[in-house]
């Protein structure tokens, strides 16, 4: 037989006890796992976002470069424009690859309610773009492809009712090519919304981004319905290279156009990254608490288990175990608890992350679209190399209370 | 231990199977807030249900979809009509006594969706509210109007239904009660798709419901009725 055969045959004398001190190494695994993928799938996700913004710069108006920046990830109002002559002193720069104007603007939604009260309303983002320049920055874009999509094209840079709807917004309002879709704006400096009807005529494939949920139409088109003619939300630059030197660089030569600011969409990285920081320190103290709470009860288990058999082990030693092999005994006995607590926790965050997933995107809604928790076999695997580890330090001390038993004090203990 | 492992084992694959996944089926329609809505229509609320109806789940759930096409008398769109829709039937309760049937369903107006809800009566299947979740249209203000809602207020399927023979047999019958809507005074011309639309979403709707709900009680009506459209059509 061999050690770990007998130590697992000792475990199972406890099933319950056994069970429950593993269930608890469980629960700070899939805690400690859970909180690696998020970090791994929330940084991932804020790259995903940006990535489907097609730029790595952005030149907008003078304000929060973060607040702004997370709007066009998520979408919502309040934004702050910029003259359009900016684009026009910007895009003949020699290290621009590529430049894309946007205006960004608010459509309002007819509100109805069932209580014959008047209702609270919602809201469509209509994004007025540069067609051949936002395709160049976004080249994944696609039309759906299907009965009712098949002729999707881009609108004529002056068409004045046309618009591509992004696969979110065809479906939510239910539009497919060549379907009229209506549009409530009010204009600058008015109070009453203005109903506008455009043709659709292509529907996008889903990106995965907010480009799925937004309303497209030229770009002059919408500073037209808008009352914001000659100005734009943001422009959207790839640097034929990009790097903080050549970023310095291109900020340092357009900052001084009054109004405006050049932002690097590694900053807003950095800052979304770190506005969950906080939150990710809080998680991290629990994990930690957690765990260390498993190898108290784990050490106790054993700890107890050897006093429960300390006649057993008085009699093993009087017939010739040696201390290094009654140490070895509860060391494995240890090992396996933790290691099939560690299993279990992997098996219960990978589970629950869909779970897990949601409830974080209801507790940090701040605009990415992709999935928060991301657990990665890297991840499981040093989750059970470190279960591994502190089921052999927290074995320490058991085992050797154990090995270091006298064997007739041991027996006449028991008795 | 092996029971206990296997329970363990039992679980894990029950969760993962019933773990949240993304459908790429089609929309359905449903309040935006049932608790509020349901308490608004029903002021004597203490509970409500909500059953999630799907076609696809019925036994000849291909049949029902077919007759479904043939009640509403015109093509139900591929795509946001399609065949495994779910629809959301609310059962609102006082108490153990069921109180009402709302239930809402997609249709495509000229310049978006509109969702289209009634509240029936359990025991009658009479409309006893229409109202609109979703509307966006030039004639909004005037189809969202109390008076123009008002209107459906007594309806039920059996009149679509006999509309459909008064309209092949008997036309300008008094009795129509269905030939008697009209849209509302104001409403621009451009916004007369919405009505239309609204007009079907309201039939679809009671279609779904009276299959749902009222275990097709009103079919024989329907029956009787294009029986009598036919033998009209067919005389020369």
């Amino acid at each position: 037989m061999t050690f770990t055969t007998f130590a697992w045959r000792n475990l199972t004398r406890r099933p319950v006890r056994t069970l429950l001190t593993s269930g608890g190494v469980a629960l700070a695994v899939a805690v400690a796992v859970s909180l690696g993928g998020f970090n791994l799938g929330y940084k991932r996700a804020i790259d995903g976002s940006i990535e489907q913004l097609g730029f790595q710069v952005m030149v907008m108006a003078k304000g929060c470069p973060y607040e702004a920046a997370t709007m066009m990830l998520k979408g919502g109002t309040g934004l702050l424009y910029l003259p359009e002559n900016a684009h026009t002193k910007i895009k003949n720069d020699p290290d621009i690859e590529a430049i894309t104007p946007i205006f960004i603007g608010i459509a309002e939604k007819q509100g109805s309610s069932i209580d014959d009260a008047p209702a609270a309303s919602s809201f469509t983002i209509l994004s007025g773009v540069d067609a051949p320049s936002f395709r160049v920055m976004k080249p994944w874009l696609a039309f759906k492809k299907g009965p009712g999509y098949d002729s999707g094209r881009w609108f004529a840079p002056d068409a004045t009712n046309e618009v591509v709807m992004g696969f979110e917004a065809a479906e939510y309002e239910q539009r497919k090519v060549g379907d009229v879709l209506y549009a409530s704006i009010t204009p600058n400096g008015k109070t009453a919304p203005v109903m506008h009807a455009f043709h659709v005529t292509g529907v996008l494939e889903r990106s995965g981004s907010q480009d799925d949920g937004t309303v497209f139409l030229p770009l002059t088109t919408a500073q037209r319905i808008f009352g914001r003619e000659g100005e734009l939300t943001i422009i959207g630059i790839k640097l034929r290279e990009f790097n903080g030197i050549r970023m310095r660089e291109f900020e340092g030569r357009w900052m001084s156009i009054p109004e405006v600011q050049v932002v690097s969409l590694e900053q807003v990285k950095g800052a979304l990254v770190s506005l969950v920081g906080t939150a990710q320190t809080m998680v991290a103290a629990v994990a930690v608490i957690a765990i260390i709470v498993a190898v108290i009860g784990v050490i106790n288990a054993i700890l107890m288990s050897v006093y429960e058999r300390i006649g057993e082990i008085g009699i093993m030693k009087a017939v010739g175990a040696a201390r290094i092999q009654v140490f070895r005994l509860i060391w494995t006995e240890t090992l396996l608890i933790c290691l099939a607590g560690a299993i279990s926790g992997c098996l219960l965050a990978v589970i629950t992350a869909g779970a897990t997933d949601a409830a974080l995107r209801h507790l940090l809604n701040i605009g990415v679209t992709q999935g928060l928790v991301r657990i990665t076999p890297g991840l499981l695997g040093g989750a059970v190399l470190g279960s591994v580890i502190l089921g052999l330090l927290a074995g320490i001390w058991p085992a050797r209370r154990a090995a270091n038993l006298h064997p007739i004090e041991a027996i006449r203990a028991n008795e | 231990m092996k029971t206990i492992m296997r329970l363990v084992m039992g679980a894990a694959l029950a969760a993962l199977a019933l773990s949240p996944s993304r459908s790429a089926a089609a929309v359905g329609c449903t309040l935006s807030n049932p608790a509020r809505d349901l308490k608004a229509l029903y002021p004597e609320m203490t509970s409500y249900r909500e059953d999630v109806k799907e076609l696809p789940k019925f036994p000849q759930g291909r049949e029902l979809y077919e007759a479904l096409q043939a009640r509403v008398g015109s093509d139900l769109d591929p795509v946001y009509e399609a065949f495994d829709t779910p629809y959301t039937l609310y059962s609102v309760f006082k108490g153990e006594a069921r109180l009402g049937y709302v239930h809402g369903v997609n249709v495509p107006g000229r310049g978006g969706v509109i969702q289209v809800f009634v509240s029936a009566d359990p025991a009658t299947a009479v409309i006893s509210r229409l109202f609109f979740q979703r509307l966006e249209s030039p004639g909004g203000a005037a189809l969202r109007a109390k008076e123009t809602r008002a209107q459906f207020t007594g309806l039920s399927l059996a009149d679509f239904y006999k509309h459909d023979y008064y309209a092949a047999v008997e036309p300008g019958s008094a009795t129509d009660k269905v030939a008697q809507l009209k849209p509302p005074a104001e409403l621009p011309e451009t916004a007369r798709p919405d009505w239309d639309a609204t007009l079907r979403g309201l039939r679809k709707n009671l279609i779904l419901l009276d299959i749902f709900a009222f275990d097709r009680r009103h079919e024989p009506v329907y029956q009787r009725a294009e029986e009598a459209r036919k033998k009209k059509e067919s005389k020369p």
